[in-house]
């Protein structure tokens, strides 16, 4: 609301005393029910009857008829008979909820008496995995809450690159932990919609940035040092083609500087992703660029049209060489914040055909990148948790990657 | 270069609220029209990450994006705010391609066309009738929340928007909201008001804001039914009862429940602990009909389609504009 609210009342806010939401919540259902039969009993009187009606909000039938259950087993070890006949006290039941938790409110009648209760309990929310792709394999790499820029496993280890650090974990038994953190601290804000990428060279690493470039080893010891850098980023697609292009420091695309393997500087229209695919026997480049088009580029990044591929801003190349050629991995088009997908693609006479079904992501794909080889990772934020994830997605061919 | 910075890491989480399959675009003027008139730029909260360059009292105001925002530049050049235009020239100025982002009230909301994107926020504005001074008679008050048939009301002239709601918190903030009665009745209220001496049933109600003097009108009505005669009058003619509007600032109860004590006059609610506690506090400052609430509404808005990214109101209401951008290309 553009409109200021008055808080006049900040202070009094400030001195009031606030209770956490879970502050005197029962731990589940059972719980909050047997903290409810007890008030009950001590408000009917050890063995008086009480008569017992429930009412159900919409959308809470599953967790009521937990409650009743609950209820309903707790009131006669609190030491009162549940009769409708000639009652004490009628209670009437209601299962609620609020942003956070689950609620059972009881409103006890006793002659004039008139008694409310509460009970609460902390809402567990459920997650379901989604299917993985029937040729795109879907491999949980890391999860963490801040935005996870890219991910990247030297032999020491794993390496996380984001907007405030780049951390190395070492593995301990089956768990990752923090073995050393730089933090990143640029003299501008990031740009929002900030992206990063992380490149192994030998036991050293790179962490490129906007503006900024990040370099350091992991063995045989740990180093890294940041510093402001107008450096090209290195783009690699798949194993074998690569590419330097500029990215701007004060947005989240690449310039059109770019420059091939072969040392030609050229200047395309400004993209946010690029990746190289081969189709029979020569080597293509494709660049989201800004307008929402797929551009093509022949190995020397002369101009050669526009694919009629509706794609997403991210697209990465993979070169598993199923269905005779590379794979262009592609995000959908599509709304920030949308759940998205990935989903393969092959180049056939300069047309781009489906090779896979989509890997389907809880949320909005923020990075894909190669990983080299056959995979790509991705960065997805789980629109659920709110969490930020990192995938390997492989393209399998026929189950052998 | 790698030492922390403070305030860093709360920059850093701002600027990661964007990204997408298709990816944000930097540039643009986004276009926003609102009913209300702000005379002077303090009451207009600066969108995160713009900063105020042009100001026109009661009319217009520009923000531009701040370069060196802590969470990053916005996408947008500039946010263009026009100021009271009546919710029919806001939707119309929607359809014409003049606004990308308008009010949508009931009457608008049911006249949109399929497809238009619609931005909600939940229910945080507490619609109340709220008694002056001058009405002593907690009898009469009590006559007058027993004839407003909040039911009928929501469904009219409402369109169904929001909840009913007896409490000054929303259900879905309490969850005990459902424990305050919200029933219209009418014989009980007539009974209440058949012992009182003739005159005392006489009110004037003033809508605050103009575009619910409909709600006014029918409340006036329910009254008559009652029998009591009230008489809608002009906000400035210092009314008896004053239906107003006011906001839900906070996501926890207690803060929530405060804040909406202190904005329509009551005492400042018991300390809370618990829900119970909480229950007693708010039924508490509802004892004696001094606030009548009614309905608590959402903030529901009509987006035009050059707008990208969103939805940017939170659930309180408040706009997130910096993670907007607009998008030109046919």
């Amino acid at each position: 609301m553009i409109a200021a609210v008055k808080r006049w009342h900040a202070v009094f806010y400030a001195l009031l005393f606030f209770f956490p939401p879970g502050a005197t919540a029962a731990d589940d259902v059972s719980g909050a029910a047997r903290e409810l039969a007890r008030k009950a009993a001590a408000f009917a009187g050890r063995g008086a009857a009480v008569a017992i009606t429930w009412h159900n909000m919409p959308s809470l039938e599953s967790i009521s008829a937990q409650a009743r259950t609950a209820f309903d087993a707790a009131l006669p070890e609190s030491g009162v008979r549940v009769s409708d006949a000639a009652p004490t006290v009628a209670v009437r039941v209601t299962v609620s909820q609020n942003a956070t938790q689950f609620l059972l409110v009881a409103e006890a009648t006793k002659g004039e008496e008139h008694q409310v209760w509460i009970a609460a309990w902390k809402r567990s929310e459920t997650t379901a995995a989604p299917a993985p792709g029937l040729a795109l394999e879907k491999k949980l790499l890391w999860e963490q809450e801040e935005q996870i820029l890219d991910i990247a496993f030297p032999a020491a280890g794993m390496l996380v690159l984001s907007p405030s650090q780049l951390t190395l974990y070492a593995r301990t038994g089956s768990q990752w932990e923090s073995a050393h953190t730089v933090p990143l601290a640029p003299s501008k804000p990031w740009p929002k919609d900030p992206r990063g990428r992380l490149r192994l060279i030998g036991a050293g690493f790179q962490a490129l940035l906007p503006g900024t470039l990040c370099t350091g080893a992991v063995e045989p010891a740990w180093s890294a040092e940041c510093h402001p850098s107008g450096d090209p980023w290195t783009l690699e697609s798949g194993s074998r083609a690569l590419l330097l292009a500029d990215f701007d420091a004060a947005r989240n695309y690449f310039d059109g500087r770019v420059t091939t393997q072969t040392g030609q500087r050229k200047t395309v229209a400004p993209f946010f992703s690029a990746a190289s695919v081969e189709s029979q026997g020569r080597t293509w480049w494709l660049m989201a660029t800004l307008d929402g088009k797929i551009q093509i580029f022949d190995a020397g990044l002369d101009p050669a049209g526009a694919a009629a591929a509706v794609w997403g801003s991210d697209i990465a190349g993979t070169d598993s060489h199923c269905g005779g050629g590379s794979q262009v991995l592609a995000t959908r088009p599509g709304e920030a914040g949308q759940a998205d997908g990935v989903q393969a693609f092959t180049m056939v006479d300069r047309g781009l055909e489906p090779l896979t079904e989509a890997a389907e992501f809880p949320g909005p794909v923020l990075a894909l990148w190669t990983s080299g080889g056959s995979s790509a990772t991705v960065v997805s934020k789980d629109a659920r948790t709110g969490k930020y994830a990192a995938y390997a997605v492989t393209v399998v061919c026929g189950g052998l990657p | 270069m790698t030492s922390s910075r403070a305030g860093m890491a709360l920059a850093l989480l701002f600027a990661t609220a964007a990204g997408a399959a298709t990816r944000p675009h930097y540039g643009g003027t986004l276009r926003v029209e609102m009913h209300q008139t702000i005379s002077s730029p303090e009451a207009l909260e600066t969108p995160r990450g713009f900063v105020l360059t042009s100001w026109e009292a009661g009319r217009r105001a520009v923000f531009t994006a701040d370069e060196n925002a802590p969470g990053g530049r916005p996408f947008l050049d500039s946010i263009e705010i026009q100021m009271a235009r009546s919710l029919r020239d806001q939707s119309v100025d929607l359809e014409l391609g003049k606004a990308d982002v308008v009010e949508l009230g009931p009457s608008e909301l049911r006249r949109q066309v399929a497809g238009r994107r619609v931005w909600s926020s939940s229910a945080v504005r507490l619609m109340a009738l709220v008694f002056g001074s001058r009405i002593a008679d907690a009898r009469v008050r009590e006559a007058l929340a027993l004839a407003v048939d909040r039911t009928a009301i929501h469904t009219v002239l409402l369109q169904k928007q929001g909840e009913i709601s007896g409490g000054l918190l929303p259900q879905w903030l309490s969850g005990y909201g459902f424990l305050f009665d919200t029933a219209a009745d009418v014989p009980k209220a007539r009974s209440l008001l058949a012992g009182l001496p003739a005159g005392a049933g006489r009110l004037s109600l003033a809508a605050d804001d103009a575009a619910n003097s409909a709600i006014a009108a029918r409340i006036q009505v329910n009254a008559r039914d009652a029998g009591l005669t009230v008489t809608v009058i002009s906000p400035a003619g210092n009314p008896d009862v004053r239906l107003v509007e006011t906001r839900i600032a906070s996501d926890d109860a207690a803060h929530a429940l405060a804040g909406v004590a202190a904005a329509l006059g009551l005492n400042e609610p018991a300390a809370a602990h618990n829900l119970e506690e909480s229950y007693a506090a708010e039924r508490a400052l509802l004892q004696g009909y001094q606030v009548i609430p009614l309905f608590h509404l959402p903030d529901v808005y009509a987006v035009g389609p050059r707008v990208k990214g969103g939805p940017v109101i939170t659930p309180l209401g408040e706009w997130r504009f910096a993670g907007l951008w607009v998008d030109d290309r046919p």
